[in-house]
């Protein structure tokens, strides 16, 4: 098994990674999953020549990043499918097929990720179909009834019961990994911003983290404290909004109202910090464009602590009103097993027991010396997700409130150095919803050869196509907010 | 019962009574003030690092259809002709006079035309349409919605079904995957109807001016009645501008 391991934010040569031949790369990429380890990236690593390919894994228990370098014959591109025997493959290897022809042999269900009218075997791609009587299908979308971003969602139903939901995406797809390649600095970072728009700093927290490595530039602890912060902020906001979303969800006005009030607290003291409410304009090369102050951090103070003491009772008339727990818990059910199997990440997975946390495993910028707590539940349903999203306020309340006072002084910002050739980093941050990766390959002008992002979404919506099995189908629209999946962030 | 009276009361009054006159963050970035100077010879500073092309020179013009307000301009500028002040109200029915240069001091949009006014003037029952959205705008058309902005005070709301609609919000680049479902939409939405176009991605492609994967078509096809800057466009910016466009108080 020849893997190379990296850590977080590490800079690489390109030429670190032996390039397998296609049975040994098959076989490595299996062997590697047998340990335990889990797919974050299956990508090519030039856009312009996709014959070699990288696999990338988390292993979480010994916090390290595997990688396994893969070369085909530019005449066959086939490979064996692992997603029989190890489902988290299977989007993954649905991906390279569409974007770069690469060929899945005895793939279980190649399906389009992004593209529309997708062609597949010299037919139409056909949705998945149950027959029987009294089996009903249902479409809904692309436009949904609310103001949210666009997906079709299939149901094949027997009653109120679905038995299968598939979900069809790319209706945002943009072409960000291909602008990434052709931009200038200053509108990567406005591209890193617009990847999407609820997860702002996440995103843009991890391409800055990578084009650092890249440049070799060294972030200002000040720095690195203010983006942790305002991670954290982002955090809470969005939190607060899938709350209020899920209260909403099930009828309940008032909490719903009562989140909505106190996350508009929040981004406004993102709005103190950098101007926008979502903390755009903040982040560039080497540090942060905006500074606290006095004021400022007194803002920040201010606005948690009406939150910390508004929130218990919020939380307290949520979750101890019986008409509300009722649709809750077990709803939506996604198990410990089957999360691990298909590779759900991030606030999902940890609802549902696993221990994934890059803060934590993989700790990035002031994570590496500010202790944090994170939390599992057992359940699964919407209730853990609901949950665990109030547990993870709380905590990230308790960060903001011990970095914002306990800051230390210095610069804010370092200039960028020069981008490394033939070099690769990989860099992943835990956004709201769990872990963002990106990839970056420089080639050997020290331009950007490949770009790759993977959105938590990109696992997870596959776990709330799981979790809508044998759920009733007016529960959707809950299921839906309590993995609270971003569109934008799967098309790209 | 208890527990929620005390929310009630937790929840105190939120609501932003004056929203004409509303006061954003100091470091809010709204409309540009281009200062009456020359330019440093040659310089192409602010055009440079623009990230959305949307400052030409020789006068220095903002289009700010393009503009994402990000104010890396306002640094590059030797001379500091660039300056973002915090005005909001950014709204115009004119894609023209969103291009602004030294003799701009405000932007308000022309008020609608009596029939719009007859028609939608207490009323107004807007579809949205993400067609590319990356969820900044979509949030912030949310929060236009909360127990802050109450949109709805204004008889201005957010429907499910383009049926009941006056009219659609578009948000995103436009992109092809999304061009048919957005005409469908448009379609069934019953005339007199209206089109805004929300946001710099809307107005212009904004930070996907390049991209290969967008089909705007459908905007050089309709009359656009509203165009709403920024990236994403504040709430205030918003509200403030429809009332503006509907002569209301």
């Amino acid at each position: 098994m020849k893997y190379l391991e990296i850590q977080n934010n590490q800079l690489h040569n390109i030429d670190e990674i032996t390039f397998l031949v296609p049975d040994e790369f098959q076989e490595s990429v299996r062997n590697l999953m047998i340990t335990g380890s889990r797919m974050i990236a299956l990508t090519a690593i030039d856009r312009a020549d996709p014959k070699k390919i990288m696999a990338a894994f988390l292993n979480s228990v010994d916090s390290t990043i595997q990688i396994i370098g893969g070369e085909f014959a530019n005449s066959n591109l086939e490979f064996e499918s692992w997603a029989n025997e190890f489902p988290q493959t299977n989007y993954f290897e649905c991906e390279l097929a569409e974007q770069f022809g690469f060929v899945p042999q005895n793939h279980p269900w190649l399906r389009p990720v992004r593209k529309q009218n997708y062609i597949l075997n010299n037919k139409p791609y056909e949705f998945y179909k149950i027959n029987g009587d009294e089996i009903h299908e249902v479409a809904v979308g692309p436009i949904h009834a609310g103001v949210i971003e666009p997906g079709h969602f299939r149901f094949q139903c027997h009653g109120e019961l679905v038995y299968n939901l598939e979900i069809n995406l790319g209706y945002q797809h943009r072409g960000v990994e291909k602008l990434f390649l052709q931009s200038s600095d200053s509108q990567r970072i406005t591209l890193a911003e617009s990847i999407t728009g609820d997860t702002t700093i996440g995103h843009t927290f991890a391409h800055c983290s990578a084009v650092e490595s890249l440049t070799k530039t060294q972030v200002p602890l000040r720095a690195e404290i203010i983006r942790t912060v305002s991670l954290e902020l982002e955090r809470i906001a969005m939190h607060l909004s899938g709350l209020g979303g899920i209260a909403n969800d099930i009828g309940f006005a008032l909490p719903s109202a009562s989140y909505g009030r106190l996350r508009t607290l929040v981004i406004n003291s993102l709005a103190a910090l950098c101007g926008s409410r979502f903390g755009r304009g903040l982040m560039i090369y080497g540090g942060v464009r905006y500074d606290f102050n006095q004021p400022i951090v007194e803002k920040i103070l201010q606005n948690l602590l009406i939150i910390q003491k508004d929130i218990k009772e919020i939380n307290e008339y949520l979750f101890s009103t019986v008409g509300a727990l009722a649709r809750l818990e077990e709803t939506g059910n996604v198990s410990s097993e089957l999360a691990k199997q298909v590779g759900i990440v991030g606030l999902a997975a940890r609802a549902a027991g696993l221990d994934e946390d890059i803060r934590i495993h993989f700790p990035f910028s002031a994570y590496k010396f500010h202790g944090i707590s994170t939390f599992h539940l057992s359940t699964g349903d919407v209730f853990a997700r609901a949950r665990l999203r109030a547990l993870e306020i709380d905590e990230s309340i308790r960060i903001v409130l011990d970095l914002v006072q306990n800051i230390s002084t210095g610069e804010i910002k370092n200039n960028q150095g020069k981008f490394s050739d033939n070099s690769f980093t990989i860099s992943i941050t835990e956004g709201w919803r769990g872990e963002i990766v990106h990839i970056c390959f420089t080639n050997k002008n020290q331009n950007f050869s490949q770009y790759k992002i993977k959105d938590p979404s990109f696992n997870n919506w596959y776990g709330l196509s799981l979790a809508l099995r044998n759920t009733a189908i007016s529960d959707f629209p809950l299921c839906n907010k309590s993995f609270d999946l971003s569109y934008a962030g799967h098309d790209l | 019962m208890n527990q929620s009276l005390k929310i009630r009361l937790l929840q105190g009054d939120p609501i932003i009574h004056d929203i004409r006159n509303a006061n954003v963050s100091e470091l809010f970035h709204g409309l540009p003030k281009i200062e009456d100077k020359e330019c440093l010879s040659g310089c192409t500073a602010c055009s440079n690092v623009c990230p959305t092309n949307a400052i030409t020179l020789n006068p220095v013009k903002i289009d700010l259809g393009k503009c994402v307000f990000c104010p890396l301009c306002e640094e590059a500028c030797p001379e500091k002709i660039i300056h973002f002040t915090t005005n909001y109200k950014l709204v115009s029915a004119d894609r023209k006079s969103l291009i602004i240069d030294k003799t701009t001091k405000q932007i308000s949009p022309e008020v609608a035309s009596e029939k719009i006014r007859k028609y939608f003037g207490k009323s107004l029952k807007l579809r949205q349409v993400s067609a590319g959205g990356c969820n900044g705008c979509e949030l912030e058309l949310n929060a236009c919605s909360n127990v802050n902005f109450d949109l709805g005070r204004y008889g201005i709301e957010f429907v499910a079904s383009p049926r009941h609609a006056d009219g659609i919000v578009i948000t995103g680049p436009l992109t092809k995957h999304m061009s048919l479902a957005n005409q469908i939409c448009y379609d069934a939405v019953p005339n007199p109807k209206v089109i805004i176009l929300f946001g710099a991605c809307a107005i212009s492609g904004g930070v996907f001016q390049n991209s290969t994967e967008t089909e705007r078509e459908f905007l050089s096809k309709n009359k656009i009645d509203l165009f709403v800057p920024g990236c994403p466009p504040h709430p205030l910016t918003f509200i403030n501008g429809l009332l503006d466009w509907l002569d209301r108080k």
